[in-house]
């Protein structure tokens, strides 16, 4: 069990900027004293570790300074702590193909203000169907898949800002394991 | 007074508007290309917004992500810097309509001086002096003998959309008319996107000297002297200087006033700076105008004491010019002058003698600026 937690905490949202063996030692850490969660901040990084016991694992690392949403890149960066229903993913993202934003603008996960989400996790999708929408100076704007598969990951959340290359959903396409 | 700005551009004008805002009080978006992710205007802002690949035309020159980036950081106003889309009408009209003030010239005026035959039939008409030459864009062949029968040779066939030393051939004699006519034309359609061409006498042995101008939103235009920028390199200005050697008190103070006269004229405001050629015998021609804040514009800065960004700010946030720029009285000497290693210079030197220095305070010294410092 808590080897496949260290599989999934392997794998940051931002692959290169964990250092894995800490991870290792936080889990065992959590193992040793019979911890259900930890969460845990240091500088550039976040971790918030909850046991199989519960629905799902979510190990989260903190994006890179550079990277994080808005803030002035140099300074301390705050807790990406995104809500557990949207974030938590069965895998890490090492096998999921990235979709990511090809504007600057809006993500919307519906077609309309309070209708069902276009896509949600584990969704089904096929090769150019519409995953969300963004909005850029007033135009709604279909972001469509690249890949057919199953939607492993949403990196946003309805309403949120997202810059260019943002990553948008993590799929994981027909045939990989 | 603004609450934020985005700068649309990079390197080291973006981090001299920075500094700039800094001292406002001026919360900064920077926007930056996947290319320029560790930049150091990218870190120097207080947010930052990734607008595309590497490749200019697809982030820096892209309006669409520009504006929605400017959108999503909730900006007031937008800087454009210079080059870019510093002097591109459109996107002065399309920050209008998304309701973020654009800092410099109004569209029309941006456009105006775009057309570079049309800004010097509009300055003609405004009192500057200008080369004999073509009243406008020359159409044909016939125009163009016409023109060239009046005007005599040597003379110089420039692209409308051209300007900054580009799109202009040189015709020394009858023959040269007609080929060089059409090769300035194909040319300015391949590198302006329009064929328009106008004529002028080429003026041998000039000197460029330039003025500062700056307006305010109320029709108000003052000018902070000159510049000298007649050292070249392949119409590139290498080195510019303040005050011009070849510029007297008298010629100065009438030269300017004309200026001031055809730029309120005009509605001209923010800043801008109105290109001169002098002949051998003194005569000054107006050649051009740049309506956006210029690279050397430190030098100006330097001799009279005046913040240009930083006036420029408060101009388009519409502080009235006289509360903007008091009384101020040139002295000394300035020159800014720009390089390009045409070899290699070994890494331990560069790292001594190239450190980004875009804060006014530090040019007492001799800094080198490098034009889009990465550290």
């Amino acid at each position: 069990m808590a080897k496949k937690v260290a599989n999934q905490a392997g794998a940051p949202a931002r692959a290169g900027t964990v250092d894995l063996q800490e991870v290792e030692r936080v889990l065992d850490f959590m193992q040793k004293h019979g911890l259900e969660e930890f969460e845990y901040e240091r500088d550039g990084l976040a971790l918030r570790l909850k046991k199989a016991s519960a629905a799902a694992h979510g190990a989260h690392g903190a994006p890179a300074a550079v990277e994080h949403r808005w803030a002035a890149p140099a300074a301390h960066p705050a807790p990406v702590a995104p809500p557990a229903a949207l974030h938590e993913a069965e895998v890490g993202t090492e096998d999921l193909h990235l979709v990511k934003s090809p504007i600057v603008g809006t993500f919307y996960a519906s077609a309309n203000p309070g209708a069902e989400p276009l896509v949600t996790l584990g969704s089904k999708v096929e090769a150019g169907q519409v995953l969300c929408i963004i909005e850029a100076m007033k135009l709604m704007n279909e972001i469509e898949s690249d890949v057919s598969g199953e939607i492993g990951r949403i990196f946003v959340e309805n309403g949120q800002p997202v810059e260019y290359g943002e990553p948008l959903f993590g799929i994981r396409a027909h045939g990989k394991k | 007074m603004f609450r934020k700005i985005l700068i649309a551009n990079r390197g080291e004008i973006a981090l001299r508007v920075m500094f700039a805002c800094k001292e406002l009080g001026i919360r900064t978006v920077a926007v930056y290309s996947e290319a320029d992710r560790h930049s150091l205007h990218v870190r120097f802002a207080d947010e930052a917004i990734c607008i595309g690949p590497a490749r200019s035309g697809e982030s820096y020159l892209n309006i669409p992500h520009v504006i929605s980036a400017a959108e999503i950081a909730n900006v007031d106003a937008i800087h454009p810097g210079y080059g870019f889309l510093s002097e591109n009408a459109n996107f002065a009209e399309v920050c209008e309509a998304s309701h973020i003030t654009f800092i410099g010239p109004s569209p029309g005026v941006i456009r105006l001086m775009g057309e570079k035959d049309r800004a010097r039939a509009e300055m003609a008409a405004a009192g500057l002096p200008v080369i004999p030459g073509s009243p406008g864009v020359v159409p044909d062949e016939d125009a163009a003998k016409k023109i060239a029968a009046e005007v005599g040779f040597p003379l110089m066939v420039k692209a409308s959309e051209g300007g900054g030393g580009r799109g202009m051939r040189v015709v020394r004699e009858s023959g040269e008319l007609i080929p060089m006519f059409h090769t300035a034309r194909a040319e300015a359609q391949q590198a302006f996107g329009s064929p328009n061409v106008y004529m002028e006498k080429l003026i041998e042995r000039p000197r460029h000297i330039e003025f500062q101008v700056m307006g305010d939103r109320h029709g108000s235009v003052i000018h902070l002297g000159e510049r000298e920028c007649s050292i070249q390199r392949r119409h590139q200005k290498l080195l510019e200087e303040s005050p011009s050697p070849g510029l007297n008190k008298p010629a100065r103070e009438r030269l300017g006033a004309q200026v001031v006269e055809a730029l309120q004229k005009v509605g001209y405001s923010s800043a801008g700076t109105v290109e001169f050629l002098r002949d051998p015998s003194g005569k000054l021609y107006f050649i051009e105008m740049n309506a956006r804040i210029q690279v050397e514009h430190p030098v100006t800065e330097m001799v009279t004491g005046v913040d240009l960004v930083k006036s420029q700010i408060r101009l388009a946030a519409g502080e009235k010019l006289g509360d903007v720029i008091g009384a101020f009285h040139p002295r000394g000497h300035s020159s800014n002058a720009a390089s390009t290693p045409k070899t290699r210079i070994p890494s331990r030197l560069r790292r001594a003698a190239l450190r980004p220095s875009a804060c006014p305070a530090d040019w007492e010294c001799a800094w080198i600026r490098p034009r889009t410092p990465t550290r």
